[in-house]
């Protein structure tokens, strides 16, 4: 794996965390009331949208609510993920 | 309601540009088994569960395979860009090409277009959670034949990360058939119990 900038290396943590997101979600699905599962997603919840927020002030929106609105659409001027160091 | 995130589920950065690789990767998009399918499968089989956690496990199973589709045609684009006419033509990716060009398109890698011919909705959860233990299972076999084929590991890396998650779909989809096979009259030994006429 070549060097990974700043970016990339935020949006590695920012899929690490969504990762553990996803997982704790699904298994939350059929085990509801866990508390272990409950605990852990609490957690992850807390330092995924920390690191979204500094993403989106560094480096662009990720969701649509995260563009700027007070001079440009910020949405179309940062990249789509498809594109090669983009992820 | 679905919201779109400017970001892949799992990295995908590919060097090198492999069209032949592309030509049977495809099936993982458009393909019998392959993650539109698995997406159109669940997200239209949930309104039959009869249970909000099967309701729940349908929904994001099938919202986290669009983010698997996307992984895919993402790794469709990195290996079809920059392409010579004589690779084209050399790979065999010229039966694709003459059609989309380099365009990202659901199809079979034996070059069937996708079809909903290739699963169903019953309208009975017992029917449909099995048939989605055969998908990911299925899907998972595929997968393991990509993995035969490509020796490249910038594109090894992101279809190991997809076989990992058809694993633990399988896994969610047994509790979730159990948990329906529970709610069934107590007498029902053999898993049948039409949601329909009761």
């Amino acid at each position: 794996m070549a060097m990974l900038n700043e970016k990339q290396q935020l949006m590695r943590k920012i899929q690490n965390e969504s990762f553990a997101l996803v997982e704790a979600h699904l298994y939350l699905d059929s085990h509801p009331t866990c508390p272990m599962g409950l605990k852990y997603f609490a957690q992850h919840k807390k330092e995924y949208d920390e690191l979204m927020e500094e993403y989106a002030q560094k480096y662009g929106p990720i969701t649509v609510g995260q563009s700027d609105t007070e001079k440009k659409w910020s949405w179309v001027t940062a990249p789509f993920p498809w594109e090669r160091g983009e992820s | 309601m679905w919201q779109y995130e400017k970001k892949l589920q799992y990295p995908v950065n590919i060097k090198n540009p492999n069209p032949a690789l592309a030509k049977v990767i495809v099936s993982q998009l458009g393909g019998p088994d392959g993650e539109l399918g698995a997406a159109l499968r669940y997200l239209n089989q949930r309104y039959a569960a009869p249970c909000r956690e099967v309701q729940a496990v349908l929904s994001d199973i099938g919202t986290e395979e669009l983010s698997h589709m996307e992984m895919i045609g993402t790794i469709l684009y990195q290996l079809t860009r920059n392409l010579s006419m004589k690779e084209i033509k050399e790979s065999g990716f010229d039966v694709y090409f003459v059609d989309h060009t380099t365009g990202v398109y659901p199809i079979a890698a034996s070059g069937v277009p996708f079809t909903a011919a290739t699963f169903q909705s019953t309208g009975d959860a017992i029917a449909d959670l099995n048939e989605d233990l055969a998908a990911e299972q299925k899907a998972r076999v595929t997968y393991d034949n990509i993995l035969r084929l490509a020796d490249d590991p910038d594109v090894r890396d992101p279809i190991k990360f997809l076989r990992a998650r058809e694993i633990v779909h399988y896994q969610r989809f047994g509790e979730a058939q159990r948990m329906v096979q529970d709610m069934l009259d107590s007498k029902n030994f053999y898993a049948f119990n039409p949601s329909f006429d009761k």
